[in-house]
């Protein structure tokens, strides 16, 4: 195979590029969720304060996730 | 008059091929959330063909780019095209048929290639576009997708792993749905376009269109959505099944993985302009994203088929597309020959659909 007629900067933005963004949205996901889950077990259990820190992490979660997704569509349209 | 015909032909033939492309891909954007019940198969296939009639209207810049820099423009006429699209068309139903995920657009790159090859020789064939374009992308997407999805599916069970799983499984399956929506947006607006591509190539060659700027006329767009979106609702559950539970059982958060992690390589690559199969993209997220879980939950047998079906797309569509094109020439250079293959086959797919109707049974069998 002609090394010649590989881009190898390219493949190798590409590699780096989709496992950051992959784990990125594993991470941001995961993080809403367990936000959104604990908040609602420690406002049941009457522990406002770290149901607060809970919700907060998973409105942030959420707004990356959100920020993501207008991102992806924003790279389909602009192909 | 014997032009005209060859150009209908190459417009309906183009459309076959992109109905074809629908229903052979649907199982990339929804096979995962039917699996973990997060869309009954209904909704997920209409959903699907929704977002892909919708992305096909959203750009146009990869139907300019349809086969450029793999066959030489001067050996591309509608014979060859014709020829090609029927490469592709047989190569997807037979991987269909055995309900094996592969690149349609895989095939119709053989197809073309082969095609060209007969027509024109070794000459009309840019070996260095086929690396660049099939061959290394081929390589990098399945392995990319695999490892991604290996580590998003551990980080995940690491981050949510303590949570009650009632919760955690409804929102892996909320998730889906908005991973498998990007998934059939981007399949929409990247492969509808390869028709749109094939049927003004054919336009200009036939001196509709001019060939100074690449203008896609709206009935070609409007045609080629509606091809790929009724090829989607119909739904290729062979490969859907195949895709969703052969390889492997998975939970909503695995499948939540592998469609999160491959659309993530699949917009990573289109924002680098890179060409990645969408198919082998998810296949690789989809056996990742059960590897990490457990090796053997991964059928490697039914994943070493997979593979040699991807090894053989391209030789295969281009050793259908090149007969063709060579049994189309023996009636010379008119319209006989497109139309002798298109009846020929269309005489095959009569009988075939004959027979089933006799024996009871349906093309598309329900989930």
């Amino acid at each position: 195979m002609p090394a010649a007629a590989i881009d190898w900067g390219k493949l190798g933005e590409l590699v780096w590029a989709s496992a950051v963004a992959g784990i990125a949205v594993a991470i941001v996901f995961a993080a809403l969720i367990l936000g959104a889950t604990r908040a609602s077990d420690h406002r049941r259990a009457g522990q406002s304060t770290i149901a607060t820190a809970y919700l907060t992490l998973a409105v942030l979660a959420g707004l990356a996730f959100a920020g993501g997704v207008v991102f992806g569509i924003s790279v389909i349209v602009s192909k | 008059m014997s032009s005209d015909v060859v150009l209908v032909i190459v417009v309906a033939t183009a459309l076959v091929f992109d109905f074809t492309n629908g229903f052979h891909d649907t199982a990339n954007a929804i096979a995962t959330s039917v699996s973990t019940r997060a869309m009954s198969p209904r909704f997920a296939v209409a959903l699907s063909a929704v977002l892909n009639f919708a992305g096909a209207f959203i750009s146009l810049k990869v139907a300019a780019t349809v086969g450029s820099g793999i066959v030489e423009a001067t050996a591309v006429t509608t014979t060859v095209v014709f020829a090609g699209l029927i490469g592709a068309i047989a190569w997807n139903l037979a991987t269909w048929y055995f309900g094996l995920p592969s690149s349609s657009s895989h095939a119709l790159i053989g197809g073309l290639v082969g095609a060209a090859f007969v027509a024109k020789g070794a000459d009309a064939v840019q070996g260095d576009g086929v690396i660049e374009k099939v061959i290394v992308p081929g390589l990098v997407a399945p392995f990319l997708a695999f490892t991604v999805a290996a580590v998003s599916i551990l980080v995940a069970y690491r981050i949510v792993g303590r949570v009650r799983p009632g919760p955690v499984n409804r929102a892996y399956r909320l998730g889906q749905l908005v991973s498998g929506s990007l998934f059939s947006l981007a399949h929409g607006t990247n492969d509808a376009q390869k028709t749109m591509g094939i049927i003004t190539l054919a336009l200009i060659a036939h001196g509709n269109l001019s060939a100074s700027h690449f203008d896609v006329p709206t009935w070609v767009i409007v045609s080629s959505a509606a091809a790929i979106a009724l090829g989607t609702y119909t739904g290729g559950w062979r490969i859907i099944r195949t895709m969703g539970t052969r390889i492997i059982k998975m939970d909503p958060a695995q499948g939540f993985s592998a469609q999160g992690s491959g659309a993530a390589v699949v917009l990573a690559a289109s924002h680098l302009g890179y060409p990645l199969s969408t198919t082998h993209v998810i296949s690789g997220g989809v056996m990742g994203a059960g590897a990490a879980k457990r090796l053997s939950a991964v059928r490697w047998g039914l994943a070493g088929n997979i593979a040699l079906a991807w090894v053989l797309t391209l030789p295969a569509a281009a050793l259908v597309g090149g007969l063709v094109y060579a049994f189309s020439s023996i009636f010379g250079s008119g319209a006989l020959g497109p139309v002798v293959v298109s009846l020929s086959i269309l005489g095959v797919v009569l009988a075939f659909l004959g027979r089933r109707v006799a024996r009871g049974q349906v093309l598309t069998a329900d989930v």
